[in-house]
């Protein structure tokens, strides 16, 4: 049921205005100027890129459950809460998430607090060699390199270390169950972690659900973490939250921009479309609302396009482009991306 | 104490050599090619391992199998050695460059057979001294290996650089023919051969011929939960895993399902919760059981019959590696044979598979990807008619095999002396607790399974966390 309640809120936010798909992209992190654009639009950041591993298939099983108990309509260009589908979401918790600079990166994270633990159990139980659950050999040599800094096995470190997640664990912002994922997933001396089933079946939850709520304690957690309260886990952050959450060639149209080249130079030298940097020019906006729109847009054309979205109670292209027929697609876009901006 | 064992006590922990390691060793040592075969949970690593600190340069280990080369890294990295490199698809284009420029630093070096076409690696291989190279899994070599990777054969090719350096080939299973291709292949030169024989004592083989699917189940669910494990149940599909695995625990046994399909992390948390106890049984696809390192398991059980006897032996070797009495029950029905020959076939290329790969370039989007690469390898070899041949006879060779083993099941001869005699081996010494054809005083195998207190198993993040770090 969270799972289900954390769409049914992503459609909401939707506003009626996109297709079936796009909650779908936008928990996969579709690097797509459309994608991109919705985000800003909508609202989106929390849960852009949520679950990069989402399966086509489990998503369209959510949508038709959803749909099957009355809490979705839909067609094939839209799909929109019902106000039966509202009910289900207007008194619960509002899930706290952190997409947009996490992107997935908050398993390293958890890698690296899971390979401490297991190394630092292992060694109080005497069993220094050991077979490590995490694979991934980057958060080997962090996790390496982070105890050999510290007196890792000395007792003081240990407790101190446990007295830094204890804590964090207490974090008035998490559930019960958050912290029985967190702490129950984690594996150490003759005592291993649990599947996503197995702990699934302890909280008569899904999988799904699960999952999401795992990812939800992280971002908790990881907001929680300052260097002062948790010097530690502080450490264990490093490199984890996107810099410039811009795609590579959203970038490089960037730093052309920067040199002062026109929408038209800058496709012809990087052999791509118009179109496609039209969406970087959406993306760049999106991330810097300080990057000059001038030479695409006046202020007046902004204004007046908001306006009309105002009046007309709509984000959707075709119906604003009616009441402006000289401006282009291009110039709604970025018009609305910049009023998203202005308004949030 | 000598030399060897001396290495034996100091690298590996253990006192004594087991039967045929001691020899096998001397003669890697001595730059003579081998053959070694052995059956599973024999000491097979110590063997391309231990001569390693006696030479000097490199070892250069060949393994098909991309789950087991991560496994035996850590096994070797749990024994404090570091020099330890795995190099194969996974490594980024930065971890490769990294690996090939410190190459000489590592003593031992794994591989998989589809790496040693990669130019930059070889050049790299090139500037080091390599002690002896070893072909591990040797049996995927052979078209007549029930593991056979086509990419393996490359090796071939490649080893004609290496004429001065002798090869170790290491397998747990293979017939005489299998043999016969693993010397040619490894281009050979009088290998001194040591071939253990298959037979485990220990496991005691009973074959039940059930009416149904139904009956299966209630076997298998009276068997588990009235005796004792640790245990491993295979079966062929996912599905099945976990349609066992929940009417199990259903009926209060602790046990968890494995296929490939599950998430890395979950596979790797199920195999330690096997390992430490944690689990009684697993519900398995034959995907479960590499790198398993657990000596106490008690029973195997198959609900099918399998898609070959090697691949067989190799599933039930996983009980009783501490030697004591264990036992591998195989349930089986008349139609089971059909079943088994359609899974053996699943990614055989047909006929129009055939004709298509002689007759399109890019056959990776329209075959299965097995077909595809089995196939990428014969066109560059053979004729289509050849290929097809081929195949055809491979087919007809399956069949047979397979139908053997359904004969072996039925009929009233004891199966222990058939499955050595698949494997051209004699039996020499008849078990207490041979097979359920000649004598099975299961009573005598078997030990009640006690009923774990119904403690409900109560979340409490702070208990675990405390069980974690004590404080
Ligand atoms: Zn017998």
């Amino acid at each position: 049921m969270y799972f289900q309640q954390l769409l049914l809120l992503i459609i909401h936010k939707f506003q009626g205005e996109r297709s079936s798909t796009a909650p779908y992209y936008l928990l996969k992190g579709k690097k797509s100027g459309q994608t991109i654009q919705d985000v800003t639009y909508f609202q989106l950041h929390p849960y852009f890129s949520l679950y990069p591993k989402l399966a086509k298939e489990t998503y369209e099983e959510e949508i038709m459950k959803l749909h099957a108990e009355g809490f979705i309509i839909m067609n094939e260009s839209m799909i929109a809460i019902t106000e039966k589908g509202l009910h289900q979401i207007v008194s619960v918790r509002r899930p706290f998430y952190n997409g947009w600079i996490l992107r997935g990166n908050e398993f390293i994270f958890w890698g690296r607090v899971e390979l401490i633990v297991q190394t630092l159990s292992q060694f109080q139980g005497n069993e220094k060699k050991f077979v490590p659950v995490q694979k991934n050999n980057e958060i080997h040599h962090f996790v390496k390199a982070f105890l050999h800094e510290r007196d890792f096995q000395s007792k003081t470190f240990v407790a101190n270390f446990k007295k830094q997640l204890f804590h964090l664990l207490e974090n008035t912002q998490l559930l019960e169950i958050h912290r029985n994922l967190f702490v129950y997933r984690l594996s150490g001396y003759k005592n291993s972690g649990l599947t996503w089933e197995q702990l699934a079946s302890h909280h008569h939850i899904t999988v799904l659900d699960v999952k999401f709520l795992f990812i939800e304690c992280l971002h908790i957690l990881l907001n929680e973490i300052t260097e002062e309260k948790y010097p530690d886990f502080h450490a264990l952050t490093k490199d984890i939250y996107v810099q410039t959450p811009l795609t590579d060639s959203a970038n490089k149209t960037s730093k052309l921009f920067e040199k002062g080249y026109t929408i038209e130079e800058v496709a012809r030298m990087r052999f791509l479309k118009r179109n496609t940097i039209e969406d970087h020019v959406i993306e760049i906006v999106s991330v810097n609302p300080n990057f000059p729109v001038g030479s695409f847009i006046s202020d007046e054309q902004i204004q007046q396009v908001l306006q009309i979205a105002q009046e007309r109670q709509t984000k959707k292209l075709k119906i604003i482009r009616e009441e402006i027929p000289d401006l282009s697609y291009f110039q709604i876009r970025l018009a609305l991306t910049k009023g998203e901006e202005i308004n949030g | 104490m000598d030399k060897l064992t001396e290495v034996l006590t100091r690298k590996f922990g253990y006192d004594s050599f087991r039967e045929g390691q001691k020899e096998i060793i001397e003669h890697v040592i001595a730059g003579q090619d081998v053959v070694a075969i052995l059956p599973t949970g024999m000491g097979k690593s110590l063997l391309y391992q231990l001569p390693g600190y006696l030479m000097e340069g490199s070892v250069v280990i060949v393994s098909p199998l991309l789950s087991l080369m991560q496994d035996q890294v850590e096994q070797l990295k749990m024994l404090g050695e570091k020099r330890v490199v795995a190099i194969n698809s996974f490594l980024s284009f930065e971890q490769k460059e990294m690996a090939f420029r410190n190459l000489s630093s590592y003593k031992f070096i794994f591989t998989s057979p589809e790496m040693l076409q990669n130019e930059r690696f070889n050049h790299a291989l090139s500037d080091i001294r390599i002690a002896y190279i070893v072909a591990d899994e040797a049996h995927c070599i052979s078209q007549w290996g029930f593991d056979f990777r086509p990419d393996y054969l490359r090796i071939a090719k490649w080893l004609q650089h290496y004429r001065q350096t002798n090869v170790l080939a290491l397998t747990a299973t293979a017939t005489t023919n299998v043999v016969h291709d693993i010397k040619d292949t490894l281009l050979m030169r009088e290998p001194y051969e040591y071939i253990h024989s298959l037979d485990r004592p220990t496991i005691a083989y009973e074959a039940i011929e059930v009416k149904n699917a139904q009956e299966k189940l209630a076997w298998i669910l009276g068997r588990i939960t009235s005796t004792s494990g640790p245990g491993i149940l295979y079966t062929q599909s996912r599905k099945k895993t976990e349609m066992y695995a929940h009417e199990l625990q259903k009926r209060g046994i602790r046990v968890a399902y494995y296929h490939a399909k599950m998430d890395q992390d979950d596979r790797i948390l199920v195999q330690q919760q096997f390992q430490q106890g944690q689990l009684e049984w697993i519900c398995a696809t034959n995907a479960f059981g590499m790198g398993i390192h657990k000596d106490n398991i008690r029973q195997i059980i198959h609900d099918h019959i399998p898609t070959s006897i090697a691949s067989y032996m190799q599933e039930v070797g996983r009980a009783a590696r501490d030697g004591a009495q264990s036992i591998a029950s195989l349930l089986f029905t008349a139609t089971d044979v059909e079943q088994a020959f359609y899974v053996a076939m699943q990614d055989f290329p047909e006929e129009a598979d055939i004709r298509l790969a002689y007759e399109s370039n890019n056959i990776q989007l329209q075959l299965p990807e097995t077909t595809a690469r089995i196939l990428d390898y014969w066109k560059e070899e053979l004729t289509e008619q050849e290929t097809t041949r081929l195949f055809q006879t491979i087919k007809q060779k399956k069949w047979t095999e397979i139908q053997g083993l359904y004969t072996m099941l039925q009929n009233g001869v004891c199966i222990r002396e058939q499955l050595l005699h698949y494997f051209d081996e004699q039996l020499t010494n008849r078990p207490k607790h041979c097979c359920s054809k000649c004598s099975l005083p299961l009573q005598e195998i078997l030990v009640d399974r006690k009923q774990l207190s119904e403690k409900s198993e109560e979340i409490d993040w702070k208990i675990k966390l405390d069980e974690l770090l004590h404080s």
